[in-house]
Order: C-alpha cells, then sequence, then structure tokens
C-alpha cells in the first residue's frame, strides 16, 4: 500500500464510495422516496466523477492508487462510459418505471427498498471491473455482478423470474469458475517468468502480466485463455454458452435488463479483452483471435435465427444482445481497424440497446404484455415512445443513419481488410437475417389498429400513462439523441479516447 | 492441448521429490500423499450421499481436509497468508456455510427428503467419479504441460481438478437444485486448491474475496431454493423448464 491517494487517485476511491454510501443510505432509511432520489444523485455523481477520470486518462495516460492494486487506462475508462452513463440514465428510468410497477400491484415498498439498495450495489461491482489491476479482484468484482444481478431479477416472484435467476446463478458461476482457473494459471506462467513478482504478491496484476507477456510459457498461456475465453464468454453471452441470457435478461425488471445487456456484458468482455491482449503478445495473434472469430460468428448465428422467430419482446432485445456480443468478438479478432471499430460499438451497442429496453418497458406495461402479436399500433397509442423505439429498433437493425450501422460498416471493411473473406461474408449475412427480423417484428408493433389483434388494450387506469411519463420520456430522448449523432460523426474527445483504447487492445500485436 | 511432455512426466512420476526452487523446507511425503487422499475420500462421501444433512456433513468434512490441506502448503511455503487463508477456510467452510445451508433450507421439506430417482444413479456416479480422478491425473500430468512443479503441487493439483470435474457431476447427474449448490461448493473448493497448491495463494485479500463471495452465493441460492418450494411445490429441476422461445 502507497501512501495516501490524492488527485486523480482520489478521483477513484471516491467514485467507488459514492454507490456505497448510497446503498447504505437506502438500506437504512427504507423509505422509497429518499432511496429513488439517493440512486439518481449517486448516479449523477458517478458519471460525473467518471468523465473527471476519463479526462484524467487523456491526460496522464494511466491512473494508478494503492501501489498498482487499483488503476486506469485507455480501456477501462472506455468501459467506464457505459457504466456511467447507462447507469445514470437506468436510475432516471427506474424511477418512472418502478413506480408504474408498484401501481400495478407487481412490487411492495419493501421490493423497491430492496431494489434501490441492489441498483447500487451492482453499479459498485460493476465499476470495481474496469478499476482493478489485480485480475483476481477482477473476477471477484465480476462474481459479485453475478450475485447482486440475480439478487435483482428474484425481485419478481413469478415462476418465470425464479427459473431465471436460478439458470444465470448457476451458469454464470460455473462459468466463471472456469474463468478463474485461467487467471489462476496466468498468474502462475507470471510467477513462473518473473519469480520476484510472485514473490511480491502482485503475481495477479494486469500490468505485470502484459509487461512480461513474451517470456510467459505458451502452452500455459494457451490453456489458460481457453478458459478463461470459455468462462467470461459465459458472462458475455457468447454462443455456445449464452443459454442463460435470454431467461434472465427476459425475466429481470426491464431497467436491469438495460443494465445487464447494456452495461454488464460489456464488462464481461472487458475482462476477455484483457487477457486477449495478453495471450496474442505471448502467442501470436493467430490462435486467440480464430477462436474470437468462431464464437463471435456462433453467436451472430444463433442469435439471428432466434431474433427472426421471436415472440416475447424482451427476449429478442436479449438474443439481439448474444448477436452484439458476437460482432464485437468477431472485430476484436479482425484486429487493425477492427479493434477501434469493437470499442466503438460497445459504445454504440451500449447506447441503442437500453434505449430498446426502455422502450419495450413502457410498451409492455401500457399493453400488459410482452407478446409481440399482441402489441399492434404502438405509434397511435403512444406516439412519442413509439418515435423513439423506432429510432433505437432502426438503429439495432443496422439502417443508417444510426451509430450502429457505422460500426458495424467499419467491423465488415476491417473484415475485408485483414483478408478474412469467408468471416466477412457470413457476418454479412447475418447482419441481413437481424435486419430482416428487427424490421419484421417492428413494423408490426408499431403500426396498424391497436385492437387488430383483438385484444383489448387496457383502459388508461391512471392518469398520466397515456404515453410514457416524463422521467421515462427524458432517459430515451437523452439516449435517441447521442444515437443519431454518433451515427454522423465521432465527436472528438470520445474519438481519442476510443484511438487511446484500440492502441492499448493492439499493444499485444505490435512488435 | 499440446502433446504429453516427457519431461513433465518425469517429473511428476518419479518418486525422487526434486521440488526445484519451489519448495523451501522439506516436507515429508506421506503427509501430502494422506491429506490427498482423504480430500477425495470426502468428495466421494458428496457423491454417495442423497440427503442434504448427508452433503452438508461430507462438505464439512471435505473442507477440514482441505484447511489442513492448505495449512501444509502454508508450512511448506512458510507463507504467512496461506495459513491465515487456512483459517479463513476453517470459519467459512466448516462451520459458517454449513450453518447456513442447514438453517436456511430448514423449511424446505422436499429438499431434505431422500432423493428418489437421480438421473444416474449412485453407483454409475461412483464408478464415474473414479474415471473423472484417473482422468483429472492425465489430464494435469499429460497435457496440461505444466513443468517444474514442485511435490506440493504435484499432490494436489490433480486433486483439485478432481474435484472440479465431481463436482460437475454432482450437478448434472441429479434431479434437484440443491445439488447444483453442492455441486458449485465442491468446484470451489476445487478452485481454492488449485490456487493454493499453484500460486501459492494469491493475495489474501483476493482470497476472502472470493470467500465472501461464495458465502453470499450461499445465502442467495437458498433463498432461491425457498422460493422455488413455495413456487412450484418441488426442487426437481424438471419443473424448471418453462422459459423457451417458441
Amino acid at each position: 500500500m502507497g501512501a495516501l491517494p490524492s488527485g486523480w487517485d482520489l478521483l477513484m476511491v471516491t467514485v467507488l464510495l459514492t454507490p456505497i454510501s448510497a446503498a447504505v443510505l437506502v438500506g437504512a432509511s427504507r423509505r422509497v422516496r429518499l432511496a429513488e432520489v439517493a440512486t439518481v444523485v449517486s448516479a449523477a455523481l458517478v458519471a460525473i466523477q467518471a468523465a473527471g477520470l476519463m479526462a484524467g486518462v487523456v491526460a496522464e495516460a494511466r491512473l494508478a492508487a494503492f501501489g498498482d492494486f487499483f488503476s486506469l487506462d485507455a480501456l477501462g475508462a472506455l468501459i467506464l462510459i457505459p457504466i456511467a452513463g447507462v447507469g445514470l440514465v437506468t436510475a432516471l428510468y427506474s424511477v418512472n418505471y418502478m413506480r408504474r410497477q408498484h401501481e400495478r400491484g407487481i412490487v411492495d415498498d419493501r421490493h423497491l427498498v430492496r431494489y434501490y439498495a441492489g441498483f447500487n450495489v451492482f453499479m459498485l461491482t460493476m465499476l470495481v471491473v474496469p478499476l482493478a489491476n489485480n485480475t483476481g479482484l477482477m473476477w471477484v468484482a465480476i462474481e459479485a455482478t453475478t450475485l447482486v444481478s440475480v439478487f435483482l431479477i428474484m425481485l419478481y416472484t413469478t415462476e418465470g423470474a425464479i427459473e431465471a435467476a436460478w439458470k444465470y446463478l448457476i451458469v454464470a458461476t460455473v462459468g466463471l469458475s472456469l474463468a478463474l482457473f485461467g487467471i489462476v494459471l496466468f498468474s502462475y506462467a507470471l510467477s513462473q517468468a518473473s519469480p520476484s513478482a510472485a514473490s511480491s504478491g502482485t503475481a495477479m496484476d494486469w500490468t505485470l502480466m502484459a509487461t512480461y507477456a513474451r517470456s510467459l510459457d505458451p502452452a500455459v498461456v494457451r490453456v489458460a485463455y481457453v478458459f478463461v475465453l470459455v468462462g467470461l464468454g459465459t458472462k458475455a453471452g457468447l454462443a455456445p454458452m449464452h443459454t442463460w441470457l435470454p431467461d434472465a435478461h427476459g425475466e429481470a425488471p426491464t431497467p436491469m435488463s438495460a443494465l445487464l445487456s447494456g452495461v454488464l456484458l460489456n464488462c464481461a468482455i472487458y475482462g476477455i479483452l484483457r487477457f486477449n491482449i495478453v495471450a496474442s503478445s505471448t502467442l501470436g495473434r493467430g490462435f486467440p483471435d480464430a477462436l474470437l472469430i468462431g464464437l463471435g460468428l456462433l453467436s451472430m448465428g444463433v442469435a439471428a435465427c432466434s431474433i427472426y422467430f421471436s415472440r416475447d419482446m424482451k427476449r429478442m432485445l436479449a438474443y439481439s444482445s448474444v448477436e452484439h456480443m458476437g460482432i464485437i468478438s468477431i472485430a476484436v479478432g479482425f484486429g487493425g481497424l477492427g479493434l477501434f471499430a469493437a470499442l466503438l460499438h460497445i459504445i454504440n451497442h451500449a447506447t441503442a440497446k437500453p434505449l430498446m429496453f426502455f422502450a419495450s418497458g413502457k410498451v409492455s406495461q401500457r399493453y400488459d404484455t410482452k407478446v409481440m402479436a399482441d402489441i399492434r399500433g404502438v405509434v397511435r397509442t403512444m406516439p412519442l415512445t413509439a418515435m423513439l423505439m423506432l429510432i433505437g429498433g432502426l438503429a439495432m437493425a443496422g439502417l443508417p443513419p444510426f451509430n450502429i450501422f457505422l460500426s458495424e460498416l467499419l467491423v465488415l471493411t476491417a473484415g475485408f481488410g485483414s483478408g478474412q473473406i469467408v468471416a466477412t461474408t457470413l457476418m454479412m449475412l447475418f447482419l441481413a437475417l437481424v435486419f430482416a427480423g428487427f424490421l419484421r417484428h417492428l413494423v408490426s408493433m408499431s403500426f396498424g389498429s391497436p385492437k387488430a389483434t383483438g385484444r383489448v388494450v387496457p383502459d388508461l387506469p391512471l392518469a398520466g400513462h397515456g404515453d410514457s411519463g416524463p422521467l421515462a420520456i427524458v432517459p430515451m430522448a437523452i439516449l435517441a439523441v447521442v444515437v443519431v449523432v454518433l451515427g454522423f460523426y465521432v465527436p472528438q474527445p470520445l474519438q481519442t479516447l476510443v484511438h487511446a483504447a484500440a492502441r492499448v487492445l493492439g499493444q499485444g500485436s505490435t512488435p | 492441448m499440446p502433446s504429453p511432455s516427457p519431461a513433465g512426466w518425469w517429473v511428476w512420476s518419479s518418486t525422487t521429490f526434486d521440488g526445484g526452487d519451489v519448495e523451501t523446507q522439506p516436507l515429508e511425503p506421506d503427509l501430502l500423499g494422506l491429506s490427498a487422499v482423504a480430500l477425495l475420500i470426502a468428495t466421494f462421501g458428496v457423491v454417495l450421499r442423497r440427503s442434504l444433512a448427508g452433503w452438508v456433513s461430507a462438505y464439512r468434512y471435505q473442507s477440514l481436509v482441505l484447511a489442513v490441506a492448505a495449512g501444509v502448503v502454508g508450512y511448506s511455503t512458510g507463507l504467512l497468508d496461506i495459513y491465515v487463508a487456512a483459517v479463513l477456510t476453517l470459519v467459512v467452510k466448516v462451520v459458517v456455510i454449513p450453518r447456513l445451508l442447514v438453517r436456511l433450507t430448514s423449511g424446505l421439506e422436499g429438499g431434505l427428503k431422500v432423493e428418489a430417482n437421480p438421473y444416474v444413479s449412485v453407483r454409475a456416479s461412483l464408478v464415474a467419479s473414479a474415471l473423472l480422478v484417473a482422468l483429472s491425473y492425465w489430464v494435469v500430468q499429460g497435457t496440461l504441460g505444466l513443468r517444474g512443479l514442485g511435490h506440493v503441487a504435484g499432490a494436489y493439483l490433480p486433486v483439485s481438478v478432481s474435484l472440479f470435474f465431481i463436482g460437475l457431476l454432482v450437478m448434472v447427474s441429479r434431479r434437484t437444485a440443491l445439488n447444483q449448490v453442492v455441486g458449485l461448493l465442491v468446484i470451489e473448493n476445487g478452485l481454492f486448491l488449485f490456487t493454493v497448491s499453484l500460486t501459492r495463494g494469491v493475495s489474501l485479500a483476493i482470497e476472502a474475496g472470493i470467500l465472501a463471495d461464495a458465502l453470499v452465493g450461499v445465502v442467495i441460492a437458498a433463498s432461491l431454493l425457498a422460493r422455488m418450494t413455495r413456487t412450484f411445490d418441488t426442487l426437481d429441476m424438471t419443473s424448471l423448464e418453462r422459459l423457451k422461445d417458441d
């Protein structure tokens, strides 16, 4: 432990203390209104501090606190954007959405207090992931995200929620056990290559693994990387380990689905990227890249078919997350421009997917169903929400001028550029299938007569719920603006950060 | 997977323990061998039992041996951290987790009943476990390509991998949700042994974090089990097949 942290280092500590304090406050007071305010304020403070940390990373390239126990480089700072940004809009949206669930009698006051306490702990565990330099701590944080999110899914006591929570707990924990085997093997390889590192108790530090990457035993690293990829790939929802994901993301309270899809998956992908840097430095890019492209294509294929034939709106969005995690890992596998594209895609997916979840949450509250066949004419019943949903949906389908189109185009360019013709062609095929699937569902839900299904749309039982309330519209509108703006151009500060992060990501392959 | 390395084989199968630079103090190999065998026996106990009380006592026994094994590693490396980790294991896994499991599931009639018809019979699971142990020795010694291991890692690594495999077997071969928790706990014990014997323990803070995750995991799993019995009136996994895409 070094001296007391100061300046940027202090910010790394306070950004973690903020959600802890909020969680304690919520747990101690047990008052719903206070919990709502504390959560939104805490999320806003986290966002401000995260912005400060990003500025720090741009200025100093790398921040560290407590020796090297916590550290933040451009790659970590990039992952902070979805955690802090999506965290803030989700906190806002939660207030509206969970109040409505309360009015509908789905949750009571006790549930709400538990929800907001869990929300803050969930934010804390996700914030630790990019800040931890010790890969063991990163693992502990990722496993903790599983436990907290299982707790949050359990908030609903329906059969579906219990089944989903159980599957998620078991599958993710077994997967993460595999990942820990891999991480320990990486640490063992490091202690073999540099015995001095092992004796000082830093044998799990990522910076040391990256420094000594070239002298690690390739045989051990190869096995270790496979373990980490399968383990964290389970948590990131890469096929064929994705089976828990549609259940968990489908049954969770909708704001949680947005956080799970838009933020948590990225934390898992981030872990994979860290070890990918080390492994591709030790083994060369061939083996790690081939694995990433293979798993990515499989994820896209599985997801594309499932999206086309989905019936449940939230399950469709969950499969779309599997697809996008696939795109990200393919892009990393392509290397070069693909690294930039992958990181940009992380941001783009993290804005469009929560937007879609938010809109779907309001629509299913209005129509009292998640079954897409029973939802018609959203444009007429909730015009504002419908417009925002169309922006998100068309972005997800990969249409210009939205942000996802831009990064997908970059990925395809990187693919053809790196000579991976077969993989890129397959990817285009899957993208076309996803496009068809998304558009099919989007059009049928948005247009037509609300009465066409023969199902009675419940009258507005409470005033002000015709369209979504302002507290729901504002977060959706913020995300929609980002989705549109990022479709035209990437602002300079973001571009700088993504480029710096891509350099970190590519450091394994540069000789 | 790399091909079996002849050098690795020699180090592993030789009876003269040339620990190289890994060991700092000489150690009676008998103690290592004995504790490794005791761990395997405890693991077979988990496979053999058919009720919650049985699993909990087998798990407690396994964790006790595990703590002793960690103490052995602590003695051979002379690291204080590992002694502390051994004591933590003793407290959390021998006392706290078994008590929690019994207390939190005391209301579950379905869970405490003797399991009627597992997917794989107890006898077959036992044979499978024996084969998995053999597989673990083969994996660690032959294919993992770990060279230059000391005799502590030599004795415990294959056992830790067996714990992982057998934990998985317990999870998939039985019908009740309770088995999945027991299987996970066995896997977690395997992970602990793997970490301690291969890397001389990661730093104590991380070890404590892993234990805390396990503890919270048990609490969450137990409360989910309670909900499951209330909602489905059974812990049979076949009732958890409602969510699908059609």
